[in-house]
């Protein structure tokens, strides 16, 4: 064996920049300047990084893989047992880190733009949610999973709180206290896989899953259990679904962006691990794809009940949550690059109203369809943009939307499941319905006459609107060239049905 | 007369039970339309044990039906149940982890 060990460059910095970002952004607390240079410094840093890296593999022990036949190997695509704590960036992990490190880079210049207090603590709470979506969608190891799962959760209540209201602090505390119980299933699960294949390296352990041992299949039901368990609380799928809907309606909508980003990407990365390792299971995907349905289901209907905009998308947040993993259990290449996709146009248009939503509290009202009206008068462009995201959500085309939407479809039809494309039509529809009911109480209804003593508001920040403008342009631009995104998706979907021990 | 009056009642407390109010409010809508959405969705669900074997399908739809007159409006039960409570999350979550490792194991 004359191959050398060659780490990739680029993984350890999409780890060590947040990391580092957020000790001097602690440091420097709350001297806005320094922090304004510091964030966007190091959030274009991590934009560059995740466009010019070439695509590889980081191993944390270093060791060369075990062959078959007894010799050794640093070649990936070589059967063999790594045995290494392992990371992997690819095309599917370029677009979803640049499209976070895109996202973070406008939700930091938008708090920094917002906040009056606390600036430099907050943005750091930022970078490590960033951070925790980086691992677990590079991860191939059970450590590291399961590492990136607990930060990322103990992350996510760190930012809610940090808005400050009761109601952020009641959803914090209940967000954490599930943490405790779903990341002990998620441990629970690792070790019993580890017990049963002896191998830490998830490609390892697909190889050694003994799925035609008898003796073994409960055990291996368990973990799937837990697993599951695990995704669908790191997701906010159903029945967790009103934990996180509270998490996403109590943080700031700027912080939603990054929330709901961090969400899908562990959705992606958790639900394909489970495909990889369970996919061959008798009744694995039919499960995912009632938790799946449910979720979409749930999520849609409650987010017609709500009265408030910023709770209604937080539950169209969650319902969209289920028509990625309706797509990624579908287990076909179709239906994963249908997921994949949906969940890249999902974290770009929802950011597309989530920032609309941000825009409307400066006009001092809040974001109540009962309270607020007439900002469509005071505000023209930002009802368009609003307009614009409500159209992509709803899978209007020619926005992002429709593109996933439609494959998503097919792949239910191929699949011979015709209910499965009633479903994500009645999802559409009824996210335009939910959405345009906001819209109009909101944009287009006649203000009221403004009461004595009344708060007026702020002009809306112009940064916003450029980050507004850049996110409508990716939304067309994904609607008009779907194949823009899809061919760094499809790899990833060939790998998990043709060759799942290959990351 | 007496039975076309008898249906305008029971429409109207069906509709009646969404809301205390006025009935015209946004809420409403949202509630009438849910409602809908709720009970299409309950059907597709029960078509979807077709998978399973065709008669059962057909059986478990046509009891979804009779059971959504009888035990309709949904959606102010679905509203309740969606509450962030502790108790009734750790309660649904025991719920789906039962049946996840019942369903797999029976599988």
């Amino acid at each position: 064996m004359n191959e050398s060990i060659s780490n990739l460059w680029s993984i350890p910095l999409f780890i060590i920049i947040p990391i580092l970002a957020a000790i001097l952004l602690n440091v420097l607390y709350s001297r806005k300047r320094a922090i304004s240079v510091t964030a966007a410094v190091s959030s274009l840093a991590l934009i560059v990084v995740s466009v010019l890296s070439p695509f590889g593999f980081h191993w944390f022990t270093g060791q060369p893989a075990v062959l078959p036949t007894g010799g050794y190997t640093y070649r990936a695509d070589l059967l063999g047992w790594n045995l290494a704590l392992e990371y992997y960036y690819g095309p599917l992990q370029q677009i979803a880190i640049f499209l976070a490190s895109v996202l973070l880079l406008f939700v930091v210049l938008i708090a920094i733009n917002s906040l009056k207090k606390n600036t430099g603590t907050y943005i750091s709470l930022l970078f490590l949610t960033f951070m925790s979506a980086a691992i677990v969608i590079m991860v191939n190891d059970f450590y590291h999973l399961w590492i990136g799962v607990e930060i990322g959760s103990l992350i996510v209540a760190g930012v809610v709180l940090a808005t400050g209201e009761a109601v952020s602090q009641k959803a914090a505390l209940k967000y954490t206290f599930f943490s405790a119980l779903s990341g002990a299933g998620l441990a629970i699960a690792l070790a019993l896989i580890l017990g049963v294949t002896g191998y830490a390296n998830i490609s390892d352990a697909i190889i050694a899953m003994p799925l035609n041992d008898a003796s073994l299949a409960s055990v291996l039901y368990v973990a799937f259990g837990f697993t599951v368990l695990s995704w669908i609380y790191a997701g906010g799928l159903a029945p967790i679904h009103p934990l996180k809907a509270d998490v996403y309606g109590s943080a700031f909508p700027h912080a939603t962006i990054l929330l709901q980003t961090q969400s899908k990407l562990m959705l992606v990365a958790i639900g394909l691990v489970i495909l990889r390792l369970f996919g061959t299971l008798p009744f694995a995907k039919e499960v995912m794809l009632s938790v799946s349905v449910l979720t979409m289901m749930i999520g849609v209907v409650m987010a017609m009940l709500q009265t408030d905009f910023r709770w209604t998308l937080a539950y169209l947040i969650v319902s969209h949550s289920g028509l990625v993993t309706l797509g990624i259990s579908l287990g076909t290449v179709q239906g994963i690059i249908g997921g994949l996709f949906q969940a890249v146009n999902d974290v770009v248009y929802m950011s597309v109203l989530l920032l609309a939503c941000e825009g409307i509290y400066y006009f001092g009202r809040g974001t109540s369809i009962k309270t607020v009206s007439g900002i469509a008068k005071r505000a023209p462009w930002l009802a368009v943009a609003a307009i614009i995201g409500a159209f992509a959500a709803s899978g209007v085309p020619p926005f992002n939307g429709f593109q996933s939407e439609i494959i998503l479809i097919q792949a239910s039809l191929n699949y011979g499941m015709p209910e499965l494309a009633i479903v994500v039509l009645m999802v559409s529809v009824t996210t335009f319905i939910a959405l345009f009911k906001g819209i109009y109480n909101i944009f287009l209804r006649p203000d009221d006459a403004p009461q004595a003593g009344e708060k007026q508001g702020m002009p809306v920040p112009r940064m916003l609107y450029v980050c507004l403008a850049a996110l409508i342009f990716i939304t067309i631009l994904f609607g008009v060239y779907p194949q823009l995104a899809i061919n760094f998706l499809n790899e990833a979907a060939l790998k998990v049905v043709y060759i799942p021990w290959v990351p | 007369m007496g039975s076309i009056d008898s249906l305008y009642d029971k429409v109207k407390r069906f509709v009646i039970e969404f809301t205390s109010g006025k009935g015209t409010s946004s809420a409403m809508t949202g509630y009438m339309t849910g409602e809908l959405q709720t009970v299409a969705f309950i059907m597709i669900l029960a078509s979807f044990f077709r998978i399973f074997s065709v008669p059962l399908g057909i059986v478990l739809l046509a009891a979804v039906v009779g059971a959504l007159f009888f035990f309709g409006p949904m959606i102010k039960a679905m509203e309740r149940e969606n509450s962030s409570g502790l108790n009734r999350v750790l309660f649904w979550v025991m719920i789906y982890f039962a049946v996840i490792i019942a369903v797999t194991l029976w599988g």
